[in-house]
């Protein structure tokens, strides 16, 4: 002090004795000084007395200094002394840090050195000013302009990271620093880094441009890894906030096979003998760079990233045993608590969802005697009432992930429960631990247990199904109950506290959601609706109660929504003719929405993972706030769509998306049905059609038959007439020659006797004689008659002919008259065109 | 997943003349019609081999808009390689080439291989730049040319591993400091021991290892 005294005399001159001067003062003379001297020496004095008197009489220096201190830098750049000076002054102006020796000074507030920060950052060219000395290898410029520049990044960030996001290469400036070879320097860009990153995906991604990752992990190795100093978490905090929430960089970090670094760093070497006293080898700040490795590994596969990115990180995870390591930390003694925990979480997020990871978790086995998975072992931790809050929320977000898209993993998890399983009753199963936490005397198990078989059941309904089978042996020696049953008859048991009674609902909700076997084994059950009921016509006024209430609806409605109806009187409008009697339409709606409107609706809608600060602030799980809220809306419609009669007004049960479906499907039944008229018309016709089209087929087919008849009739009379002309002609000719045989027969026989027998013989060839004549005269005849007809015939013929010709003749006759007429017709056409 | 040699590119050029659509056919050999615009800087790699040496490209594919010009600027010095990527169907992206090319090179080190890409080459009945005038502005300015097609992928393999050749043959003849990661080149576990970039390595040592390869 004697020697700042003696300084700012100096400086000042002396002053007459007695009289102090005031600091305002003091400032002022020396704000003088720098302004006007010309020596450099006595500028430099000045600087040099205003940063003694910035840390007690900072405001006096800060409304006085600035500008001087800024001409400095301006004008003085080739005297390092004097412009660290003004660096270090003004970095004490701006700073948030309050000096102890302004302590007791009450004019100074809290955010003066914010207010500082802004009248300095006013004009851009100062920052870019200050930027520039980053370039002055001097140590004590190169420091105080680092130091300056993250002071105000800390109090403005916004503006300081846009000013240096401007400043050409301001970025890539800074990140030649961090090779400085002076550890001071490069610690203090740590420092200066991590606050210019903070928010900003560009510089984010800039840094990392500019190999951050490779100087980072260089870093951290040179400075032991997890055993290492301060300066390892300084890397791992930016570590970190290059890569939270920026998939860019997270994608670069994968490509550039930064996580094959990551992974040897997780390698506990208990190797070196005494592994279980390894406690006293956690230093405090082995724990806080152990934490920042496990952030950033969160970082990269926490649910809220780009799926894309979490699934290629998972799997490069387990490919550089990044995964064992974890897992044998778990499973390793002496880790302290929260590495503990934090491990778990880590884990839980690097398996999620990841069929490959999630069996390799189920596959280790911890050392105890005897040997068990390591998912029994953690299990057997979250129903344990003296382990730890955090550590019991990690294990049940860590089986929560395990379960997550594995329907294997749910499966194995149920069968544990079923009579069928064979296991060995000395090991313990998943199942019966649940069932263990399911029906403790620890609320907190009870909640646990019941979130965690909650988790066996999510969007599986094959397991649903299952789990409905699940007996329990009752003490009594009676006969079993059902695990449904149980949960029923332990939810109407006052002395099971609120948060088991949320649980259970939880718990029954997902197990009765899109699972009409469980909502009639539920129905099937004494006292429940019973109990719903009473639940929703309390009138209690507590908070907590009120959630419940809207927790006992929501069940309800999940019975009125996935109800098949097969059990008489408790069909979903028996259910619904319930509510509307019993409770009221709005006075349901009102307490079902009661869920959402619940902080801890909101706390659990943010993140997969489970977090809570106390025992009590465990209630709502973010897998059943999902299932309500796809589902409240639905049911709200649903129960305040049915009249008091009981009849369902579907189109008010179905929310606006649904109904609008319904009314599109209900016009593609219209038109269908249209269509089907016209179809079944059309087909009538047609048969009609064929009918006829048969009959007339019958009618030609007989006249067919007739026809044929007649033709061959004809043909046989065509064939008859020749033959009867031709039988004509012979009949006529033998006669001359009968009668020549008698004239010969005559003059052959000379006696009497021969010539009566001749004569008697000649009278009958006579009388033969004559009767052919006659047989020949009728011939003729006929052949005349045929002759004749065939004559009309011609005759008829001719006439026809005739006819025609006259016909034809008449014709032409007419054609003639015609063109007659028509070549007047013309002219008259022609002369009425014209 | 080891490489001989990691190069960093940049793709950069006007809005909306296809740079982000390159890098997706690139990296994921898919063409998406309708693409968001860049905000600031995005990232992609990919393995490629060249002279039977692995090669592993991260490549940063940068916005092309105005108001991202200066986050663009802080990628130039340390990439290796460049693609200079203009769109055949609007002349105005064609014109604006000078002012890029200044740009990187007034930021970037001297070495860094800058490729000229006229984009969009499927889309030929609405060209508005002639093949002939990239090439000759490439000439010009000593820059390799081609024509590509993010949509039917045509070239667009051939301009990212031409770019990486040259760099290869730079590093070669011992252009590049290969041991200042600021240029953009890393070497990997595979590389081979003979440093082409030591003094003296370039003759009996590129002669011996061509031989055994």
């Amino acid at each position: 002090m004697e020697f700042l005294k003696s300084g700012i005399k100096t400086v000042l001159g002396s002053t007459e004795p007695g009289q102090q001067p005031s600091a305002a003062e003091t400032v002022e003379k020396l704000v003088d000084r720098v302004y006007s001297s010309t020596l450099l020496e006595d500028r430099r004095d000045a600087c040099r007395a205003l940063k003694a008197l910035s840390r007690k009489y900072r405001i006096e220096v800060g409304a006085q200094g600035m500008p001087p201190l800024v001409q400095v830098l301006q004008n003085d750049g080739q005297d390092a002394e004097i412009i660290s000076y003004a660096l270090d002054t003004l970095c004490n102006i701006v700073t948030s840090e309050e000096f102890d020796e302004e302590a007791d000074n009450p004019a100074v507030s809290v955010n003066v050195g914010e207010q500082f920060t802004e009248m300095f950052i006013k004009n851009p060219e100062h920052v870019t000013l200050v930027m520039g000395y980053l370039d002055e290898y001097d140590f004590r410029v190169r420091r105080g302009a680092i130091q300056l520049i993250t002071s105000l990044i800390a109090n403005k960030t916004r503006e300081l990271q846009e000013l240096v996001l401007v400043s050409p290469m301001g970025v890539s400036k800074l990140m030649d620093l961090l090779t400085d070879s002076r550890e001071v320097i490069r610690n203090d860009v740590l420092l200066l880094l991590i606050e210019l990153t903070k928010g900003n995906s560009n510089i984010q991604k800039i840094v990392a441009f500019e190999n951050a990752f490779d100087r980072l992990f260089d870093i951290v190795r040179e400075e032991g890894c997890s055993d290492g100093g301060i300066v390892v978490e300084d890397c791992l905090i930016l570590l970190l906030n290059l890569l939270k929430n920026n998939s860019s960089n997270q994608q670069f970090f994968k490509e550039g096979s930064y996580i094959q670094r990551l992974a040897p760093m997780f390698l506990l070497n208990s190797s070196n003998g005494s592994s279980d006293a390894d406690e006293s080898n956690w230093t405090p700040q082995k724990v806080s760079n152990f934490h920042c490795m496990l952030q950033v590994v969160r970082a990269l596969v926490t649910p809220s990233n780009q799926q894309q990115v979490v699934s290629a990180c998972q799997r490069v995870m387990q490919k550089s045993q990044l995964l064992q390591a974890l897992c044998d930390i778990l499973m390793s003694s002496g880790v302290p608590a929260d590495i503990l925990t934090e491990t778990i979480n880590t884990v839980a997020e690097v398996v999620r969802g990841d069929r490959e990871n999630q069996d390799e978790l189920s596959r280790v086995q911890a050392p105890s005697q005897p040997p068990r998975p390591a998912i029994v072992v953690l299990l057997m931790s979250m129903i344990n009432e003296k382990q730890l809050l955090a550590l019991r929320c990690a294990v049940l977000y860590c089986f929560e992930c395990y379960l997550y898209r594995n329907s294997d993993g749910q499966r194995a998890v149920v069968q544990t429960l079923l009579p069928s399983s064979a296991t060995d009753v000395s090991s313990l199963s998943t199942g019966q631990l649940l069932c263990t936490g399911l029906f403790s005397t620890d609320t907190l198990a009870n909640w646990f247990a019941a979130v965690a078989l909650m988790h066996t059941l999510v969007e599986n309904v094959a397991q649903k199904e299952e789990l409905l089978r699940v007996l329990l042996a009752t003490p009594g020696g009676q006969r079993p109950i059902t695990l449904l049953e149980q949960c029923t008859s332990l939810m109407q048991q006052e002395r099971y506290r609120l948060q088991s009674k949320v649980g259970l609902l939880m718990l029954l909700s997902v197990w009765l959601a899109h699972c009409p076997g469980a909502v009639k084994a539920l129905l099937e059950t004494q006292g429940t609706m019973a109990y719903l009921t009473a639940q929703l016509c309390a009138n209690e006024h507590d908070e907590r109660e009120y959630l419940v209430q809207g927790m006992c609806a929501f069940l309800m409605g999940l019975c009125i929504q996935f109800n098949d109806n097969s059990l008489a009187n408790q069909r979903r409008e028996d259910i619904s003719q319930l509510i509307i009697k019993r409770i009221g339409q709005e006075t349901f709606c009102n307490k079902l929405s009661e869920v959402s409107r619940h902080e801890a609706y909101s706390r659990a809608c943010k993140q997969a993972q489970i977090r809570a600060k106390g025992a009590s602030e465990l209630l709502l799980d973010y897998e059943y706030c999902k299932l309500y809220k796809g589902l409240e809306a639905l049911i709200a419609k649903l129960v305040s769509g049915f009249d008091v009669d009981g009849i369902e007004l579907t189109e008010l049960t179905l929310s606006s998306e649904a109904s609008a479906l319904v009314a599109q499907y209900k016009g593609i039944i219209r038109g269908m049905d249209a269509q089907i008229q016209t179809l079944e018309q059309s087909s009538k016709q047609l048969e009609q059609q064929n009918a006829e089209l048969k009959e007339q087929l019958s009618q030609e087919q007989t006249i067919r038959a007739q026809l044929t008849d007649q033709n061959t009739l004809l043909k046989a009379q065509l064939a008859a007439q020749p033959t009867a002309a031709a039988a004509a002609t012979p009949t006529t000719t033998p006669t001359p020659i009968a009668t020549a045989t008698a004239e010969q027969q005559t003059t052959e026989t000379a006696n009497d006797e021969q010539l009566n027998a001749a004569r008697y013989q000649a009278n009958m060839y006579f009388a033969e004689n004559i009767r052919l004549t006659k047989e020949l005269e009728t011939l003729r005849q006929q052949l005349a008659a045929e002759k004749q007809r065939a004559d009309a015939a011609q005759e008829s013929l001719l006439a026809t002919q005739k006819d025609q010709d006259d016909l034809l003749e008449l014709l032409a006759d007419q054609e003639a008259k015609l063109a007659r007429y028509e070549s007047p017709t013309n002219e008259a056409n022609d002369t009425n065109g014209r | 997943m080891s490489y001989a040699y990691l190069f960093k590119y940049i793709i950069i050029g006007d809005t909306g003349v296809g740079k982000s659509c390159l890098l997706l056919q690139f990296t994921d050999k898919r063409f998406q019609p309708v693409h968001d615009l860049t905000i600031g800087v995005e990232f992609g790699a990919r393995m490629i081999t060249i002279d039977g040496k692995q090669i592993k490209l991260q490549i940063w594919d940068t916005a092309g808009q105005e108001a991202f010009r200066s986050i663009t600027r802080s990628y130039y010095r340390g990439a290796a390689g460049a693609l200079l990527v203009y769109d055949i169907t609007r002349r105005e992206t064609f014109n604006h080439l000078t002012t890029w090319l200044e740009d990187a090179r007034q930021h970037s080190n001297s070495n860094m291989v800058i490729m000229l890409i006229g984009n969009k080459s499927d889309l030929d009945s609405r060209r508005e730049v002639k093949k002939e005038e990239g090439e000759a502005f490439a000439r010009e300015h000593g820059l390799v040319f081609m024509e590509t097609s993010a949509r039917t992928a045509a070239n667009v393999e051939e301009a990212f591993i031409n770019t990486a050749k040259e760099i290869y043959e730079k590093i070669q003849e011992g252009v590049f400091d290969i041991n200042n990661e600021a240029n953009g080149i890393k070497i990997g576990q595979q590389a081979t021991p003979t440093n082409p970039a030591l003094p003296g390595a370039g003759g009996a040592g590129g002669a011996v290892n061509s031989g055994c390869c």
